[in-house]
């Protein structure tokens, strides 16, 4: 009788979870959710040596020779890139048809990644990974990880498990799925790519093929809106690419190497064009991390792709542009560490001037971001806005630990420290955003309201998400926002006092995002409305368990802030050319949770509060810019106007430009022609002037032409 | 017997031409073949003769013994030698493509005369690339036109005849303006053999200047029309739009580099670096070069008509090239060279890539390329790689063409045209995006309906896979041709 | 009264290149196609006349041998022989683009250049 009631109930039960967990899919991703959270657990475990579990492990020979192999496994990085792309070329023989298990492939993939990237952890710390292709692309392209690549690696591939899992669920509400998740595979290798590169062709390499493929996602819904975004993406994203080629050029031909070490010594003899590599270096990586008088394209681009797209645009790939930065700025613009002792080095004083700037660009970003986040309603565009304001805390940290190079490690610290923190928090605000889009089809926070009561596990991470996003004690984001505040006081403390403006605005910028998270919780989740929500089934979906693993990631984080710190950013400190007392003392012994810090984040949280409370009673939220302050209409309309009085000049009544056109450049029309648009419609203006008589006037050119070069050649001839 | 292949090259291709008439009773089939033999032994020697000058040095033909003081000479050297093979693999993969490319306009009795047309094209090419002596050049030369100007017009639409009309009108001039240019220098020198020439105008061309200067300006606008640089492209965009794909493709790709090809001897074989020094022609190129690179984009923009784009696109891209050669450093003429190539190759892929689109849809508007991917993916994949490499993104052979033009133009110190490159690259983005973009991505009911997908013969498609594998393999492992560019490139300086 | 000299020495070459110009000045000013070919002719043959120039020798004889005039000057043959070769390719172009025209007249009615222009942009505008 047992034997049977056992054969029978197994199934039973296990057919009644998966009714629980909705499909198939949930049920095993939720199983690799936790078999992920497990391995962390004992990954971290094996890092720090808990219980002398690693000594005991190396004594298990088998063991220890695994681990030898792994650690002299140097093709890794080209197998963590074969997987993604196999993934996402299989995916193309599932299609549409097997979808289900296109998802798991596409899970199963990830997951492996993961692993894989686990393993390098021994090479990432001895430093010693370096392969190159010398064929390839003509000088050759390479790959490095180093610890500052590691943890950046590892953080990506877990939130883009994370959001694999978050989409197959919520991918089965829009079409095309099996498009949207073969250029997401193939986004996902550029990214792992571009992270592990070894020199900056190799980066741009990957920077390119990033943002061709991540193009298919932002216009994935083929909305109109979509496309113009797309258009704005796409070219801002060329933009900075070419500037990024340009600094390669210039770079490749002073220097000779493009890998990332230490040139600053042939650097200096180069007098300004040193600055100017770096300032496109920062431009071209600077448009991708939306960077603030180039973030125009980000706002647009990230809420008009599906969530999990958005996630993951706003949570890893801008960060792949402040991480170019870092990479850049430390590696050629960094003196060897053989070279230096000191912070009086001369050697210091290019890069001091260039931190300079780039930390009142991380405050201006930080400003706008939050200003215009503020006003924004639409809760995807606001988390936008708040991206690009996050980016300028990890701009301004790269700032201040180039400004003061040698004692710069609290702002390195910091950067890496945000980019891994926003890249948790902001994937995690973008898929509340998305379930509570997912849920009810409304994206304006100002329509929704109440939905605790139907969503209060989405609520409760949502808070979360907005604690780390805000800076409050035991979350994440308090950590490096801390760093990133000592890291501005030490700015002023040992240089400009200019920078305690900076420090003003940072923590004005900081309460603005505590007012404007108070804002979004209390109209999405908190606040009363007649707005009924019968419609919404409570089930525990791949939304959910997704989600909950980033939540769990951002306590454990800012209850542990050590254990970030010291197993995977020290050691890259250490590698770097930063003073060694300074880490010894300040970073290896620092104190997260003093009084001080404390106090600054009431501070903080009241001046949110205040904000929160006068900016809803006094209508703060809805103020609107001018439209005409944009170079669209600055710079298109003149040159429109002055090339049709031209035409009619020459031709009269039968000028082919015709006032229609004009009207599409108007004032009004902006919000529908992009940049490109009007650039176009000038153009085409041009031609229509132009391309029938120059044709027609061939023997005249040539006469023309040929009197001229003559003449050119009696007149500056040397004979 | 390899001192004879050259001349061998030439009588077969000749000879060809003058066969493909006598076949006209048999099968079609059986012309088709033999021409492909033909190509394939053309091509297997002129690699041939590479490889023996690459190892050996170069070496001369004489024509009857006549030593070159009378005589006609061949010089095959690493330049002629590499470009040859260049032209014979490109054509072979365009020949392939065009067996069964025969609806395009062309009516079935004027397929054979098309291939007549194409190889004694092809020999007037080589004999162009082989010949050592100006005034043979020129009779290359005008074969080379001829023939050029008949594959356009071999079409019997209307449009055709005027672009041909006006493409006839602008070479007749060219040629006019080279043969004066020759006789110019034919005055001062005695001498038609490009060595002599050169030898003797070093002693004395400070005595000369009048006659130099005019011979260089009237020689090197001539065969800038050829070459369609910016302001002389007037005929281009017209012939493109109008004539056959293939034909396109072979003008855009081949054709108008021959040109270039003939214009680079000119200034470094004939004239010499002192004297295009001293007449400032590095600042004429290179106003010329980046005019063409900006306004070639410019009208490229705001075409309907796709193979008019990318005549347009065309003129941008010689652009570059005149660039390169304009620096008049090695590193420059390294990058145009390889441009060459790339250009070549690309712009073949995209031709032929609209080809097969024309050929199964009959549409040559922009406006009607919507949805078109989801009915023929392979060939806008290709158009797409095509595309991608005009604009420069890494992993195309356009990339690495671009990288070493920066490179050269920082070398020459002269960042200005740096800006003009970037520049260049993003307004191809500005035509290349919305075509490749509105392919894919607008959806159109109806296409996706369809449920024949690409029904066109496999043997225009793999000849047009063949150039978009290409396109990444070069942009891959650019080395593969450019450790030979760099041999090319010392034969001279 | 040197001038002239020098122009009566020169007179061959400056009646090419005075040929030369007047073909040029008919292709740019006109836009009948046969009249613009005309032009193109007439340049052609001011350069065939330029380079035949270049041979004359002054004084000089035929370059044909005799028992006669051996060790005679003669006129250089060369140029003679390549202008024989260039006139060829001209009256090829010049038959090629008066087929061209016939072509042209008979699809659209007109040999005019403008009128042409007018008609083909006008048909582009149409589609």
């Amino acid at each position: 009788m047992k034997s049977i009631f056992k054969n029978n109930a197994a199934p039973v039960i296990k057919r009644h979870m998966i009714d629980r967990f909705q499909d198939r899919i949930t049920y095993t991703s939720s199983k690799l959710i936790l078999t992920i959270f497990l391995l962390l657990v004992a990954f971290i475990g094996l890092i720090k040596n808990v219980f002398g579990l690693t000594d005991y492990l190396k004594n298990v020979s088998f063991i220890y020779q695994f681990y030898l192999d792994i650690a002299h496994f140097i093709w890794m990085p080209l197998v963590i890139l074969a997987i993604p792309m196999i993934g996402g070329l299989s995916q193309i023989a599932f299609g549409q048809r097997a979808s289900s298990r296109r998802d798991r492939l596409v899970i199963f993939m990830t997951f492996l990644t993961i692993i894989l990237i686990m393993t390098m952890y021994p090479q990432a710390l001895s430093g010693g990974l370096e392969i190159r292709f010398p064929e390839v692309l003509g000088i050759g392209i390479g790959f490095r990880i180093d610890m500052l690549g590691y943890i950046v690696l590892l953080i990506t591939s877990i939130i883009w498990f994370l959001v694999m899992v978050y989409a197959h669920e919520y991918m089965k509400k829009e079409n095309k799925s099996t498009r949207f998740f073969f250029f997401l595979a193939f986004t996902y290798v550029s990214v792992l790519g571009a992270i592990m590169a070894g020199d900056l062709l190799t980066m741009f390499l990957f920077f390119e093929s990033m943002t061709i493929f991540s193009y298919m996602l932002v216009i994935h819904g083929q909305a109109e809106e979509a496309y113009k975004a797309g258009q704005n993406y796409i070219f801002m994203g060329l933009i900075g690419g070419f500037l990024i080629l340009c600094a390669i050029l210039l770079l490749y031909f002073n220097i000779g190497d493009l890998r990332f070490v230490s040139a600053i010594t042939k650097l200096d003899g180069l007098g300004n064009l040193k600055y100017w590599i770096m300032g496109l270096l920062v431009l071209g990586f600077g448009i991708k991390a939306g960077m603030a008088p180039v973030h125009v394209w980000l706002p647009r681009a990230h809420p008009v792709a599906p969530t999990p797209a958005s996630a993951l645009l706003s949570g890893i790939m801008i960060k792949v542009g402040a991480f170019g930065i870092l990479r850049t700025a430390t590696s050629y613009f960094f003196p060897s560490k053989e070279a230096v002792s000191s912070y009086a080095d001369p050697i210091w004083l290019t890069i001091e001037s260039i931190g300079a700037i780039i930390i009142w660009f991380g405050i201006i970003t930080m400003v706008v971001g939050v200003f215009l986040a503020l006003q924004q309603s639409n809760i995807k565009r606001m988390l936008a806005y708040h991206s690009v304001s996050q980016m300028g805390y990890i701009v301004l940290g790269i700032g201040v630990s180039l400004y003061l190079g040698y004692k710069g490690a609290m702002g390195y610290s910091g950067a890496i420290y945000h980019i891994i923190n926003h890249a948790l928090f902001k994937s995690l605000l973008f898929m509340v955003a998305g379930v509570v889009f997912y849920h009810t089809h409304e994206a304006d926070m100002y329509k929704l309201g109440g939905l605790w009561k139907k969503l209060p596990f989405t609520a409760i991470i949502c808070l979360i998400a907005a604690l780390g996003i805000s800076g409050i004690p035991l979350f994440n984001g308090f950590i490096s926002k801390s760093l990133l505040h000592h890291g501005i006081v030490e700015a002023y403390t040992y240089g400009d006092k200019m920078f305690f403006f900076a420090e003003i605005l940072f923590i004005l910028v900081s309460a603005g995002t505590v007012c404007s998270f108070i804002k979004m919780y209390y109209y999405v989740f908190i606040r009363k409305t007649d707005r009924n929500y019968d419609h919404i089934k409570r089930e525990f979906s791949c939304l959910d368990s997704a989600m909950g693993l980033i939540a769990i990631l951002i306590v454990i984080i800012g209850v542990f802030p050590k254990l970030l710190l010291n197993e995977f950013i020290l050691p890259q400190l250490r590698l770097i050319t930063f003073d060694p007392d300074f880490i010894e003392h300040y970073i290896v012994d620092a104190h997260f949770f003093t009084s001080e810090d404390l106090w600054m984040t009431v501070l903080v949280v009241f001046l949110g509060v205040v904000l929160f409370f006068a900016g809803s009673k006094f209508h703060w939220f809805h103020i609107k810019l001018p439209r005409w302050f944009s170079l669209e209409y600055l710079f298109f309309l003149p040159a429109f106007i002055i090339m049709r009085l031209i035409c009619r000049y020459l031709r009269g009544d039968r000028c082919p430009i015709e006032y229609s056109s004009y009207n599409l450049l108007n004032l009004k029309n902006d919000n529908q022609t992009g940049f490109v648009d009007r650039f176009v419609i000038t153009m085409k203006a041009f031609n229509l002037r132009f391309e029938a008589s120059i044709i027609k006037s061939d023997a005249l050119i040539y006469t023309g032409f040929i009197t001229l070069v003559l003449l050119f050649m009696f007149i500056f001839g040397r004979f | 017997m390899i001192e004879q292949l050259p001349i061998i090259n030439l009588l077969l291709l000749l000879g060809t031409a003058l066969i493909i008439p006598l076949f006209k009773k048999r099968p079609f089939q059986l012309s088709l073949t033999l021409c492909f033999l033909v190509l394939l032994t053309v091509l297997v020697s002129s690699v041939f003769l590479l490889i023996h000058v690459l190892e050996y040095g170069e070496f001369y033909y004489h024509f009857g013994n006549h030593e070159n003081l009378i005589g006609i000479e061949f010089l095959i050297d690493a330049f002629s030698a590499f470009f040859t093979v260049f032209v014979a693999a490109l054509v072979l993969v365009i020949y392939l493509y065009s067996w069964k490319d025969k609806t395009e306009g062309i009516e079935n009795k004027e397929f054979g005369r098309y291939y007549i047309l194409l190889f004694i094209l092809l020999f007037s090419i080589f004999g162009i690339l082989y010949s050592n002596d100006l005034f043979n050049t020129y009779v290359f030369i005008e074969i080379l036109s001829i023939t050029s100007c008949a594959i356009i017009s071999i079409k019997r639409k209307k449009e055709t005849y005027t672009a041909a009309f006006r493409y006839v009108m602008l070479n007749e001039i060219a040629s006019m303006s080279y043969l004066l240019g020759v006789a110019l220098i034919y005055m001062i020198t005695g001498h038609l053999n490009l060595e002599r020439v050169a030898t003797s105008l070093q002693s004395i061309w400070p005595l000369y200047s009048t006659n130099i200067i005019i011979a260089i300006g009237f020689m090197t606008i001539g065969v800038g029309i050829k070459a369609a640089i910016f302001p002389f492209h007037i005929w281009l965009p017209d012939a493109h739009a109008t004539a056959p794909s293939t034909s396109s493709a072979i003008l855009s790709g081949i054709v108008v580099k021959i040109y270039i090809l003939v214009l680079v001897k000119l200034l470094f074989r004939v004239f010499g670096m002192e004297i295009v020094e001293a007449l400032h022609i590095k600042w004429i190129m290179l106003i010329l070069g980046s005019a063409g690179m900006i306004m070639g984009s410019i009208f490229a923009i705001a075409q309907k008509d796709v193979k008019r784009m990318l005549g347009y696109s065309s003129v941008a891209q010689i652009g570059y090239i005149i660039l390169g050669i304009g620096l008049f450093t090695e590193a420059g003429l390294q990058a145009a060279f390889f441009h060459i190539i790339s250009h070549g190759i690309m712009k073949a892929a995209l031709f032929l890539s609209v080809g097969v689109i024309i050929y199964y849809k009959h549409v040559q508007k922009l406006k009607d390329f919507e949805g078109i991917g989801y009915q023929m993916p392979i060939s806008m994949t290709v158009f797409s790689f095509g595309a991608l490499g005009m604009v420069g993104i890494p992993l195309t052979s356009g990339f690495i063409s671009k990288f070493n033009l920066g490179i050269a133009v920082i070398d020459a110190n002269l960042i200005f045209f740096l800006i003009i490159i970037i520049l260049s690259g993003l307004l191809n983005v500005v035509y290349y995006f919305p075509i490749v973009i509105s392919a894919f991505l607008k959806d159109n009911k109806e296409m996706q309906k369809i449920p024949h997908i690409e029904k066109v013969p496999n043997i225009m498609l793999i000849p047009i896979l063949t150039l978009g594998v290409a396109i990444v393999v070069l942009g891959l492992f650019p080395n593969l041709i450019m450790d030979i560019i760099v041999s090319v490139v010392a034969t001279l300086f | 009264m040197i001038i002239l000299q020098k122009i009566l020495e020169n007179i061959n070459y400056l009646g090419g290149i005075a040929l030369f110009l007047i073909g040029l000045h008919t292709v740019v000013t006109h836009s009948n196609l046969i009249k613009r070919i005309i032009g193109l002719n007439i340049m052609g043959t001011g350069v065939f006349l330029f380079f035949v120039a270049i041979g004359n020798v002054t004084g000089g004889e035929p370059p044909i041998m005799t028992e006669d005039n051996i060790g005679a000057i003669f006129i250089n043959p060369l140029p003679s022989v390549l202008i024989l070769t260039g006139i060829v390719v001209v009256v090829s172009m010049t038959v090629y683009s008066l087929s061209l025209v016939i072509r042209i007249f008979e699809t659209y009615g007109t040999i005019d250049q403008k009128e042409l222009t007018r008609l083909i942009s006008e048909q582009n505008n149409h589609d």
